[in-house]
């Protein structure tokens, strides 16, 4: 009795970890966009655009957003860009095409602005 | 010798994408000046041409390639990007392109498979 009791639970936890395996291994746009806005908020959410303090913002945001990434633990590489322009009334298009596995990767592209900038930040996902 | 060319051919030859990017960029935007209707079909094309030409290289690489176009009107514009990836076969190429009336910055992203 305790031998076959013994197999099912085995069987149970394979199943569970084959589960678990595909749940760890996409790219969860939800959380990425959550950690995009995050980290903008926190590097210039209460700020006015400074042409001497942008090179630090921009730094600021995609390390920020690069340290929350990896400390999700999955078997990505990423790219994450970041623009910051002012608002001048300039005309600003951005476009991006992406040459990758359509099933495992994914991008994501959070748009901020305030009175005086827009942020568009980019993080892009490779699975390994 | 044949490990010597296997290096070469899977590197990230930033030279040979430069050009690429330049060539995709000229062809499409080279002789114009900024018009809000066209910016929209401009970046995509760039994009575009510029993937198309990577693709054919045939190296064993994911790309990814992005374009912004400006226009001149005394803004200030800010990028930067950080990368989390294989240093050692991983690489990126960023090439800086101006007229009269705009600008154009094309970024591409190699990484090995």
């Amino acid at each position: 009795m305790l031998g076959e009791q013994r197999e099912l639970l085995c069987e149970a936890d394979s199943i569970m970890d084959e589960f678990n395996t595909g749940e760890e291994t996409a790219f969860v746009v939800d959380e990425v966009s959550s950690i995009i806005k995050e980290s903008v908020e926190g590097a210039i959410g209460g700020n006015a655009y400074q042409h001497n303090r942008v090179n630090q913002w921009t730094t600021n945001v995609v390390e920020q957003c690069l340290s929350q990434l990896t400390k999700l633990g999955k078997p990505f590489k990423y790219i994450v860009t970041c623009i910051i322009m002012q608002k001048n009334g300039a005309g600003l298009q951005t476009a991006s095409s992406c040459f990758w596995d359509n099933t495992t990767d994914g991008s994501c592209t959070v748009r901020w602005e305030n009175k005086s900038m827009y942020c568009i930040v980019s993080v892009f996902g490779l699975a390994i | 010798m044949d490990e010597l060319q296997s290096a070469e051919e899977t590197a990230f030859a930033v030279d040979e994408i430069t050009d690429i990017i330049k060539e995709a960029v000229e062809t499409t935007i080279g002789t114009s000046s900024y018009q809000h209707n066209r910016i929209n079909q401009w970046t995509s094309s760039v994009v575009e041409a510029s993937l198309n030409q990577l693709t054919k290289l045939g190296k064993p690489f994911k790309y990814i390639v992005t374009c912004i176009i400006l226009q001149k009107n005394g803004a200030g514009l800010h990028t930067a990007s950080s990368c989390f990836w294989d240093n050692t076969m991983d690489g990126s190429c960023t090439v800086k392109w101006e007229n009269k009336t705009m600008y154009c910055i094309v970024s591409i992203f190699g990484l090995a498979i």
